[in-house]
């Protein structure tokens, strides 16, 4: 069973959208109900969200999911 | 603005000092007195049962307090004491057992390997397993 989560890795916007709406990460955190250790995590890439949490987030910033997340652009041509 | 979305349970709050350290410390304060009290009765009598099962029922909330913390935590803080569980236990089992072979072939010396004595060392892999998964999320 091949576990594509897991091997790719995913790149994030997180950082941008913040800062374009001038909140701080704990602000963020805030507003997701999250802790500021969590918004640090996913925007360093160093974590993924679950699918809750990146809905909430593209309804937060009023995108889609893929405008905020997308697999590694190396990862993305390659197959399962 | 949204709501917690990433706790299954909503209606959880944050746990207060009191699951951080009065649950805890009442834990200690039964142990402590299990251990008194064992040692000033004869063993194998009444008293001497009540006092060694003193702590259980502490120690059911002690588990009870763990749970609702970790269920009011968001998804990255229960992963993180998921992962410093999984590092935890399997210690936790390696140190029981290894104290037990060496009571077994001997190395008992001054009852440095009882139980009694193991139970805070086992507490030193979940710290350390923590503070690892803190450390790969920061």
């Amino acid at each position: 069973m091949s576990r594509v989560a897991d091997t790719v890795p995913m790149k994030n916007r997180l950082r941008v959208l913040r800062a374009e709406r001038d909140w701080s990460q704990a602000e963020l955190a805030e507003r997701l109900g999250v802790s500021r250790q969590t918004v640090n995590a996913i925007e360093t890439e160093k974590y993924d969200p679950s699918l809750p949490l990146a809905f909430a987030l593209a309804e937060l910033f009023a995108l889609s999911i893929e405008n905020i997340f997308q697999p590694e652009p190396a990862a993305r041509n390659t197959k399962p | 603005m949204s709501a917690a979305v990433s706790d299954p349970n909503p209606k959880a709050k944050p746990e207060s000092l009191a699951g951080y350290i009065v649950v805890p410390g009442l834990f200690l304060l039964a142990y402590a007195g299990a251990r008194g009290g064992i040692e000033n009765v004869e063993p194998g009598s009444g008293a001497a049962l009540a006092f060694a099962l003193l702590p259980v029922p502490f120690f059911a909330f002690l588990i009870y307090a763990y749970v609702r913390a970790v269920r009011s935590m968001d998804e990255l803080g229960r992963r993180i004491q998921l992962e410093g569980l999984a590092f935890a236990f399997p210690i936790a089992l390696l140190i029981v057992f290894t104290a037990g072979l060496l009571d077994l072939a001997g190395f008992h010396g001054s009852q440095d390997w009882d139980l009694p004595r193991l139970w805070p060392l086992m507490l030193m892999p979940y710290w350390g397993g923590i503070v690892l998964a803190h450390r790969r999320y920061s």
